[in-house]
Order: structure tokens, then sequence, then C-alpha cells
């Protein structure tokens, strides 16, 4: 059932946050979402994290989030921290696969903050995917 | 302990019909939110009863020989009080309450202890976000006119000011037994302030996440010992208030009944065998992510009573965080367990965050740790 594999992986999130982190953090809700516009993706509600942890410790817990996107089969194409805004604390993680009308909202923005409430970890930007398919097949 | 239990109750006529079938006996009064439309809570609201409901549910109370206060502890009312349309709206619905035959109305602003005293049967009562603190503070609210005075629980564990409070008034002191809110809380006016806008009278801010709440919860995730030290009265120490009070409220009207029973036989027998978690009021999201036994806090009161609460000249809440403070692991998989919290912290005990919470410890229970031996494990 997938509610069984839900309740597996908000498990495994929050006790792959604590190792690495060394301290509790609280993955308090799991979601799977589906947007009228076309977005999709998964939402990781999550207490005791900060901006500053994700910073430290960016580059091991996208692996890891790539890791459980894939085998949820949500292509990790786009993966970000919701802030309570002008704060650093972290309420969500999230994996989104944007919808062709939100795609180029986020994928004109700059940097890693476009919005004071997110941080962006990773994008896959459509070009890239394209360029590496191509790199891959040998067409480039 | 002879006592008189002041329980919440979420508003609806179902919830009071609940309480008062399963738990009469050990009900003294009940307390429930009025309409947010007139003055706001400390509290989301669960429902909003009207005044044909408040008058319905009053009846039913008594008849049973349970009494109703109406909790109104808005601790900002933007000075729409003080208008006169303001005034003459607020004053039609206490006037409409106490036409239900409400016996107390709780409330934070002074101008609303010293109405409600001069125009109404009613009693008021000082609300806990007056922030009662001192003999100098009661006695300016009973001057006012207040029958009761909920203290404030930032003085729950020093007995010299709440005796001093007791010697200063002579009217009734009430104490909120399970609020579990931070010690010397830095968000306190602020996040009340917040609510009473974001759950009273209209225009209501629409804001996107509680900044307060989302970082209290941070930081009690960070360091355990913040929920330790947080002035909460657990159900076995209410008869050392014995000299200052028999009257103890116990919070929640935010939660369901059942959970509301459970306090009440709690408190009611002084006793609890589980999770200290599950009688906080607040925060109830951390009952799913701590576990610590009640009744391993046995004998933590002989210490408090003469705490300094100078935490950082002292070990002795970091050292009990470190004894009693479980987590869960792997919740709502079949590998659900429970480990010590200084498992989590990789066996670095409370110096693990201490670099992270502003606390200054450089051993796991702290170099200057003092009476260990009084709790009994």
């Amino acid at each position: 059932m997938i509610t069984e594999k839900l309740m597996e992986v908000r498990s495994e999130i929050e006790n792959s946050v604590r190792a690495l982190l060394a301290r509790p953090v609280m993955v308090t809700e799991l979601d799977v979402f589906a947007l009228p516009c076309g977005c999709n993706g998964m939402t990781v509600n999550i207490r005791g994290l900060e901006l500053d942890d994700i910073e430290v410790f960016e580059e091991q817990m996208l692996s890891h989030f790539r890791e459980v996107a894939s085998r949820l089969d949500i292509p990790p194409s786009f993966i970000f921290a919701r802030l309570i805004p002008g704060s650093s604390v972290v309420a969500a993680i999230n994996w989104r696969v944007l919808c062709d009308r939100c795609y180029p909202e986020f994928a004109r923005a700059r940097g890693k903050t476009p919005r004071p409430d997110i941080y962006i970890m990773h994008l896959e930007r459509r070009g890239d995917k394209a360029r590496k398919g191509k790199m891959r097949s040998g067409k480039m | 302990m002879k006592k008189k239990l002041y329980v919440p109750h979420p508003g609806h006529d179902d919830g009071l019909k609940l309480l008062i079938s399963d738990a009469k006996r050990d009900i003294y009064s009940i307390f429930m939110a009025g309409s947010p439309d007139y003055i706001g809570t400390g509290r989301s609201n669960m429902s909003a009863p009207e005044i044909a409901d408040i008058r319905a549910q009053t009846e039913y109370a008594h008849k049973n020989g349970v009494k109703v206060e109406i909790v109104l502890n808005s601790s900002c009312m933007g000075g729409r009080h003080l208008t006169p349309e303001g005034f003459n709206l607020i004053h039609r619905y206490l006037g409409e309450l106490d036409g239900c035959g409400v016996d107390t109305v709780v409330v934070a602003d002074p101008f609303l202890v010293e109405t409600i005293a001069k125009d109404f049967n009613m009693r008021p009562v000082v609300s806990v976000l007056s922030f009662v603190d001192s003999p100098e503070k009661a006695r300016f609210y009973e001057d006012l006119g207040a029958s009761s005075i909920v203290v404030d629980p930032d003085v729950h564990r020093h007995f010299d000011v709440l005796h001093a409070i007791r010697d200063a008034v002579d009217c009734e002191l009430k104490l909120l037994v399970n609020e579990g809110c931070l010690y010397q809380c830095p968000f306190r006016y602020a996040h009340f302030n917040f609510f009473s806008h974001a759950f009273g009278p209209h225009p209501r801010p629409n804001v996107l996440d509680d900044y307060y709440y989302e970082r209290c919860i941070l930081l009690r995730i960070k360091d355990p010992r913040l929920i330790i030290n947080s002035p909460w009265i657990r159900p076995e120490d209410i008869h050392e208030y014995a000299g200052i009070t028999d009257v103890f409220k116990i919070g929640g009207r935010t939660h369901y009944t059942n959970w509301i029973l459970n306090c009440i036989s709690a408190y009611a027998n002084e006793s609890y065998d589980g999770n200290l978690m599950n009688l906080l009021d607040c925060p109830k999201d951390l009952k799913d992510l701590y576990y610590i036994e009640n009744k391993d806090l046995d004998g933590a009161i002989d210490h408090w009573k003469n705490c300094g609460t100078v935490c950082t000249d002292c070990g002795f809440c970091r050292e009990l965080t470190e004894r009693t403070v479980r987590v869960y692991t792997g919740g709502g998989t079949a590998d659900e367990r429970l480990v010590p919290w200084s498992e989590v912290v990789g066996g670095s005990g409370i110096s693990g965050t201490a670099s992270t919470t502003g606390t200054a410890s450089t051993s796991g229970a702290g170099a200057a740790d003092t009476d260990k031996t009084a709790v009994r494990a």
C-alpha cells in the first residue's frame, strides 16, 4: 500500500537528517500532492531544522532526497526548502515536478532564494536535461 | 488533596455532555471561549458558541453542579474597547453573557476587569495573560475587583513569590498546571498579541505561518531541556501548593475531549503513569517526538522548590533531561522504538546542542551540576 511506503519514507527521512545533524528533528507530516496547474510532488513538513543546517549538509541531504524521490517515482527535478519568511526556520522540504506554466517562474529566477520563503536546493533546468540526454546519446 | 479543578471545554454541546457524564464529580468548573467577534482569546477557537448555546450549556452545567467560565483573554484589543462603538459592543456582549448565568469571565485587560467587577453579576478572573508574577501586581488586580487571579506560570517554581502573592491578596489564586510554554518565553507577548488578533474580531490578519510557534518548537526539538524546565506542575506535585491555593486550572480547550478527560483523571487522582507530554497543553506536536516517563520525575519538585533558576549555573534540568527524555524513532513503522535522547545526539549529551541554543555547558551535565541526587529515578 502506498501509505505504508510513505510511513517508511517519513521515518527514513527523519532518521537520515537526525544522523547528519546528530540531534532530533521531526517530520511532522509527509504529503504527496497534485495541483490543478499540473505541478505535483511531495512535501515533507519538518520541525527542528534551520537554513544553516541545510547549507552545511546540502550535498548529503540532496543525495538522500534524490534517492528517496526516485524510489517514489517522483522525478527529483526541483527540490527546495520552504522557510518561515524573515527567519531561518525551515517549515518544509518540497520535491516538485513543475508544470510547463510554473517552470518558467523558477527557471528565470537567479540565486537560491527567488522568494523570501524559498531556498532552492536543486533545480534541473530543462535545457540541462536535454543537453545531458544528448551528451549521453552522443549527439552533441 | 481536596481541590477545585477548572477544566477546558472545546465549546460544543456534545463535548460538554461527555465531560460531565464522565467526570462530573472531579469538575468544579468548565471554561470555554466566547465569541471571537467581540473579544479574542489566547488560543485558537475550536468553536464560537453563540449566546443561545452558552445559555443552554450554562443551564446544563449548573443543573449538574458545574460552574461555567468564559474566556475572553485577548492580550491586545487594538484600543477598540476604548472607542464608543467598541465599548458599547463589548458591554452589550458582556451583558448577554451575564444574562446567561455565566459564573466567571477570564480577561487579560485591566479595563475589562474593572468593568466586569463594576457592572455585572459574573465575576472577573485575571488571565494568565495578565502576567501576574508579583504581590504588587496581584494587589493591583484585586483592587480593581478581581475575584480570582491565574498566576503567571513563570513563578510556579518560585515558591517564595507564590507565598508572597498569597499573603498579599485575599482573592482566589489559580494555577494553570499544564501549559507547557517556555520558561521566561521571549515570544510570549508577541505570540499572544498575534493570537488575539488572529482569533479575535475582524479584520483578522491573514498570516502565512505562525513564526512564534515554529520557532518555539524548533528550540525545544534542539534542546528538550526547555521542556523539562518549563513551569508545568505534575499531578503528583500539586499537593506541594496546598499552602498557596486549592484551585487548579487544566489548559487545553483546543484538544479532543478524550485528551481532556485523561488530564482530568490524572490531576484529580494526583497521579499519572505515562508520557508527561500527553498532559501538556502545548506543544502538542512534540508528544510524537519525545517520551518522558512522568514517574521518572518524582522528587524533582524538591529541587525546583529551592531553585535559583539561574540555569547557566546549575545542571539539574540538564541532567534530568539526559536521564528521562527518550525520542521516538521509526514512528509509524514496524521498527518504531524509543531511544535515549543522548543516543540521538551521538552520545554528546546536552552539550551537543549547547552551541546552537546559546547555552553554556561544556560537559554532558555541566561542571556546576548541583543536587543531582534530589531526583529519584
